[in-house]
């Protein structure tokens, strides 16, 4: 599926890595959910799974901001399709638990914009899926 | 061009065309006609792809022969489709999602929802990240 594209190469990466892994990272659940249409996609294609909508999608990020004492997403590079609306990223996620231990992962996301904000994202995972 | 970066600086950009054609019209053309040549002429010599969901490394144009030749052999039937790409000639660089329709010898078909990100070293993939949604099925080959 295509949308009309609106945002430029600069905009799709602020997007993706400050507005939304800035928000995640400080758990700012209403910015990142200020990321996203209400009708929004998120798929995790490593474990097929899928959170259909914004409540859907914040309760996912309930339990991943309270499973989790510290979230940093850094290393980002980026492939921006300027022309299509679309940017994808690999990025390590550096995850600590409450007990002090760390999951480090490679990811890498797909984001399709419509209108400035988020209609599908996926996901795929380079290991265990946190996002349940 | 000197140091090179995954989607680094000071890349020449190719037509937006080239990166959807190379996927699609060559490398899993190549890859679903079981033709080895022209899955391995997608590579630079000292090409890296790295299956990333089973950190499994194939390093250099003659491992990864011997991955897809195991691969070839292994299974009777490989489909690519359900394409959506991120093309980027900016930073020489084209990431794709997919599914995958797949046949092992003596078993039932397979189905994947994979993703590959590319990045080019001039017309040829350079380094290849693949995430699978399943078991890894790009193993070591026999060299």
């Amino acid at each position: 599926m295509q949308y009309e594209p609106h945002l430029d190469r600069a905009a799709l990466i602020d997007l993706a890595t400050m507005q939304y892994f800035g928000s995640v990272d400080r758990k700012d659940m209403a910015a990142t959910l200020a990321c996203f249409h209400d009708e929004a996609l998120l798929c995790v294609q490593t474990e097929f799974t899928r959170h259909a909508g914004k409540a859907a999608i914040k309760q996912m990020f309930e339990g991943f901001f309270g499973a989790y004492t510290s979230i940093v997403h850094k290393d980002f590079t980026c492939t921006v399709d300027e022309k299509n609306g679309r940017i994808t990223a690999s990025f390590e996620a550096v995850l600590t638990a409450e007990d002090g231990s760390v999951t480090s992962l490679f990811n890498t996301n797909f984001w399709r914009i419509r209108d400035g904000k988020f209609q599908e994202v996926y996901v795929y995972f380079s290991g265990a899926n946190v996002l349940v | 061009m000197t140091d090179w970066q995954e989607a680094g600086v000071g890349q020449e950009a190719l037509p937006y065309p080239f990166y959807i054609d190379i996927v699609t019209k060559r490398y899993f053309d190549g890859v679903d006609n079981k033709a080895l040549d022209q899955v391995l002429d997608c590579f630079t010599e000292d090409a890296v792809l790295t299956e990333v969901t089973s950190s499994t490394v194939h390093t250099g144009k003659a491992a990864i022969s011997a991955m897809f030749t195991r691969l070839f052999t292994d299974f009777s039937s490989i489909w690519h489709g359900n394409f959506v790409h991120t093309a980027d000639p900016g930073s020489n660089s084209v990431c794709s999602q997919f599914t995958v329709l797949i046949t092992p010898h003596g078993g039932g078909e397979l189905r994947y929802e994979n993703c590959n990100r590319f990045y080019l070293k001039g017309d040829k993939f350079h380094r290849v990240y693949v995430y699978m949604s399943g078991d890894n099925l790009l193993k070591e080959g026999e060299a």
